[in-house]
């Protein structure tokens, strides 16, 4: 039985198709991965299914139909019946999606009575659906706010709503990705087991193929509002066809096996303003295997295996066979110089805030005492979960926040106490990139004056020439077209925006880089082009680097020494490969086993932990 | 959430003292200070230099300033607050027969300018993109680019003279005789005495006033809650709501409205402190007898001890509205109560 069908479905915004001739059947009690990079159309998909389309946006031709009613022209009063009911949907992002000044009991029972539950019973429904999801203290969890729960929690709650109606059709759209690691792991098991002991069907949108492979029974893998590769999950990831999909798994870097290089494709992914001017493969313009008929029409999606299609030339699949086999190794780390950076028992305690009786508080240590150096030509990965006090260090280092014990030297010379002198040292070393390229760009100022801000500072007198030439240089070495230096950050896409972040850290030549979380923000095949930018700026500039990112695989990618933090601790460092290949603390090996792995068959997510 | 309430207004109460001695003492530096003689007003023109002089010791204006503001604090302290040197009467029982009309007045105007704002917001919400949208619009730009005492000249002209059905003086028909007050609060006290007559009179003497007073507070409500609302509408949990199938019309009012309600009450505690200013002119214009009538009577007669007395209420009127804005806040926004 057939419960969510596409024929042929298309969504246009104005002249441009934003979903072009997409077309799949999900079958009840299947998982089936909607998966792509931001801009590939995925999150359409439950916006036709709830209309809650943008502004401008108007499904144009195709059917697609749910228990075989036809969700494009149904009636909106017969649709809002079916919402909540027979479809549920689990949000992005938890915490944003529980309204802020009901208790979590008062939404859990309007739900209910909205499923048409009478007043008895459904209290202790909502505890017995808590429950089910592992949630402690179920009838405690009613009476709270949803500001006082953890994303994690919040996400739970959600769910438990969802699953609440027994929905033939539940759409998941990124539920884990504002979440931790651990927190993903287990959002993503005690759904698939809900699914499975419930035979719900899901529809799992994700930026995540590797996460894909282990959630979902079938894929189909989204690029500029096309399908373009469609197959069972595992079959997918293990053996990718289209140059897209292969591109898209080789530029996501692996927790284990060897270290190559990661591949990259040129540019992004065009915009809804680019579709018009593409008359054939969307692709085709960043295709490395790309022939000129590509470019002129539309390759069909194929099968080319039962239950397997893809949307290329059977000349062109021979082709992108080459690309991942041609990847060289990652280069290896050139001998470390002089030390830069060195902390000792560098430690921040947060008071506690004086409430409006005046009374303090119980405070925080962001950081307890812990040591680090790092090296010229290092790069040291800081990794931990929210509240690990990650970010805390990095703003210790660069003196935007003041320690409250040990010693920080840049150099040999001490800056601990941030004074105008300190300030000097620290800032001729040390330069920060902000973890949020958009935020940290000033929008009213053009790329050459963005790039080159730090020579506004101290007594040096620069000329506009000198200027713009430096921006220039600034903008060959982070791999930017001269092009960009009269343009604005609105007018740049956000792996650019990154890059400017880093040229403009660069202006200064800095002898150590501190990122906090820089390539978060970014689709998997930016996130590639700007760790493999960092590398090339190490061989070229001998630069180190504090990388500090939740994500493990990035780390294992890019640094040699890695810390694990956890609540301000540092649990275990060392040796990048040594700590993930033999992880000696338990945290640790939690976290490593929280990564979904590579290899599709291996199962994942892990056993589950402690109820939160 | 009520131990928190209490805690809260205790510790506002705790604030109001030194406020209230700064304005009680500026007030009454600078009353003394004006070159106004409240003796020479309240003698026959033809009085002598002694008879002036011997008032002036029975008033106790003989004494140095300080002296004479800590006399008046003194007193004020044991709930006296004097004798008019105009009325001859008790200062008290003058503010205790104007405050409760006042309160009336601005309690009606409040609620009026408040629904009438509420429902004009949540109009403007609904046709959105719409005609009626734009009409509401320039409506409130209207409403608002006329100060309140020129709308209650307006009405008057308009509903009292060229089509005569609304009275415009005073609080009661003369043709009605005045209840003895239960509460002063002229609805209130008929409604308890039964008396319908009175209580339509009362009402259709404050409707006039009290629409110019809500002319001033209603369209400000309207724009802050369409925008507050238009904001809100945006986040994740209003989608998630119509997710869940739950009535558009559930959606706005239920999750929509009481997290936009918040901008809304701050700035309604704002107007309603405005209000008490408004009050004046307006009850000027229809002879209202409340503290706004009071003060200006006060004033012309450089009646000092009254204008001092009447300052204070002001003064203690709008740290209570405060007061009361902030325990509303804490009901409404459980972020406020509760500790994360």
């Amino acid at each position: 039985m057939d419960v969510l069908e596409a024929r042929g479905l298309e969504v246009s915004f104005g002249a441009a198709k934003v979903l072009r001739d997409v077309s799949f059947t999900l079958r009840r009690g299947r998982v089936l991965g909607l998966v792509g990079e931001s801009g590939a159309g995925k999150s359409m998909l439950g916006r036709v299914i709830a209309r809650n389309l943008p502004e401008g946006f108007a499904v144009t031709g195709g059917a697609l139909s749910f228990l075989g009613q036809d969700l494009v022209t149904i009636a909106d009063e017969p649709r809002r019946q079916l919402l909540g009911d027979k479809i549920a949907f689990i949000p992005q992002e938890p915490l944003t999606a529980l309204n802020p000044v009901m208790t979590v009991g008062r939404q859990f029972d309007e739900h209910l009575a909205r499923l048409g539950a009478p007043r008895a019973g459904r209290r202790e429904r909502a505890i017995a659906a808590l429950a089910e999801l592992r949630l402690r203290d179920p009838a405690s969890l009613l009476e709270r706010y949803p500001f006082q729960l953890s994303g994690g929690m919040c996400q739970r709650v959600l769910i438990a709503m969802a699953f609440a109606s027994g929905p033939a059709l539940i759409v998941a759209d990124e539920p884990t990705t504002a979440l931790d690691v651990s927190t993903q792991a287990h959002i993503v098991q005690i759904v698939r087991a809900l699914q499975r002991d419930h035979g719900t069907t899901l529809l799992f949108i994700t930026h995540d193929l590797r996460l894909a492979s282990h959630v979902c029974d079938d894929i189909l893998v989204l690029y500029a509002g096309e399908v373009v590769e469609r197959g069972p999950a595992r079959e997918v990831c293990a053996a990718p066809r289209h140059p897209y999909t292969r591109a898209l798994l080789a530029a996501n870097p692996p927790l284990d096996g060897a270290a190559r290089r990661l591949v990259t494709l040129p540019d992004t992914m065009p915009g809804l303003a680019a579709f018009a001017s593409l008359p054939g493969c969307r692709f085709a313009p960043r295709c490395p295997v790309k022939d000129p008929a590509c470019a002129a029409a539309t390759p069909p999606l194929r099968d080319i295996a039962p239950g397997r299609a893809v949307r290329c030339t059977e000349a062109c699949l021979t082709g992108a066979a080459a690309i991942v086999d041609a990847a060289p190794p990652r280069p290896p780390a050139p001998p470390p110089g002089e030390t830069v950076l060195a902390l000792e028992t560098v430690s921040k305690h947060y008071p506690g805030e004086r409430d409006w009786l005046g009374r303090r508080r119980p405070g925080v240590d962001a950081v307890k005492p812990l040591d680090l150096t790092v090296r010229a030509g290092e790069f040291v990965g800081v990794v931990g979960e929210s509240g690990s006090g990650k970010s805390t260090l990095a703003k210790l280092v660069m003196g935007l926040e003041a320690a409250t014990g040990g010693r920080i030297a840049v150099d040999g010379k001490d800056v601990t106490v941030n004074d105008p002198a300190a300030r000097r040292v620290r800032l001729g070393a040390l330069q920060m990139v902000f973890q949020d390229p958009q935020s940290a760009l000033n929008p009213r100022r053009p790329v050459s004056r963005l790039i080159t801000q730090a020579m506004e500072a101290g007594d040096g007198r620069w000329s506009e020439a000198e200027r713009v030439a430096r921006a220039r240089a600034l903008l060959e070495e982070t791999g930017l077209s001269p092009d960009l230096l009269g343009r604005y950050p609105s007018q740049l896409s956000g792996g650019q925006k990154q890059r400017v972040n880093i040229a403009r850290a660069l202006c200064v030549t800095p002898r150590l880089l501190v990122a906090d979380e820089i390539v978060s923000g970014l689709d998997v095949s930016v996130q590639a082009q700007i760790l493999n930018l960092l590398l090339d700026l190490r061989r070229e500039r001998g630069i180190g680097l504090v990388f500090i990112s939740h994500d493990l695989a990035v780390v294992r990618y890019l640094c040699d020494r890695v810390v694990v933090m956890r609540h301000g601790e540092v649990v275990e460092s060392g040796d990048t490969d040594t700590v993930f290949a033999a992880p000696r603390h338990p945290y640790t090996r939690a976290l490593l086993a929280a990564v979904p792995p590579e290899d599709p068959d291996r199962p994942w997510p892990p056993e589950p932990g402690p109820a939160a | 959430m009520s131990r928190i309430a209490l805690l809260l207004l205790f510790r506002r109460t705790l604030l109001a003292i030194p406020i209230l001695l700064c304005v009680s003492a500026l007030v009454f530096v600078i009353l003394r200070l004006l070159p106004a003689d409240p003796v020479a007003m309240s003698l026959p023109p033809g009085a002598s230099a002694a008879d002036m002089e011997k008032l002036r010791q029975a008033f106790g204006l003989d004494r140095p300033l300080p002296v004479q503001y800590v006399i008046w604090l003194g007193k004020l302290a044991t709930g006296d607050l004097g004798v008019s040197i105009y009325f001859r009467r008790s200062v008290a029982e003058l503010i205790a027969t104007a405050l409760p009309a006042t309160l009336e007045l601005v309690a009606v105007g409040l609620a009026l300018g408040v629904a009438l704002g509420v429902a004009g917001g949540l109009a403007m919400f609904a046709w959105r993109g719409r005609a009626g949208e734009q009409a509401l619009d320039l409506g409130a730009a209207g409403l608002m680019a006329i100060p309140e005492f020129l709308w209650a000249i307006l009405l008057i002209l308009l509903f009292g003279v060229a089509w005569p059905v609304m009275p415009f003086i005073g609080r009661l028909s003369p043709d009605i005789a005045l209840p003895a007050p239960l509460t002063g609060f002229l609805l209130l006290d008929s409604l308890a005495r039964l008396r319908l007559d009175v209580f339509a009179s009362a009402l259709a003497h404050l409707a006039l006033p009290a629409v110019a007073l809500a002319i001033g507070v209603a369209p400000l409500v309207m724009r802050v809650l369409r925008s507050s609302l238009l904001d809100v509408i945006q986040e994740d949990y209003v989608t998630q709501a119509r997710l869940r199938g739950i009535p558009e019309r559930t959606v706005v009012v239920r999750h929509a409205l009481r997290n936009a309600a918040l901008p809304t009450i701050s700035l309604i505690g704002v107007q309603a402190g405005f209000m008490f200013g408004g009050t004046v002119l307006v009850e000027m214009i229809f002879a209202y007898p409340g503290l706004g009538n009071l003060m200006v009577d006060a004033v012309r007669n450089h009646d000092l001890p009254v204008i001092q007395a009447v300052g204070l209420v002001y003064c203690v009127l709008v740290l209570g509205i405060n007061a009361a804005v902030d325990v509303l806040y804490l009901a409404v926004n459980p972020r406020l109560r509760t500790p994360a």
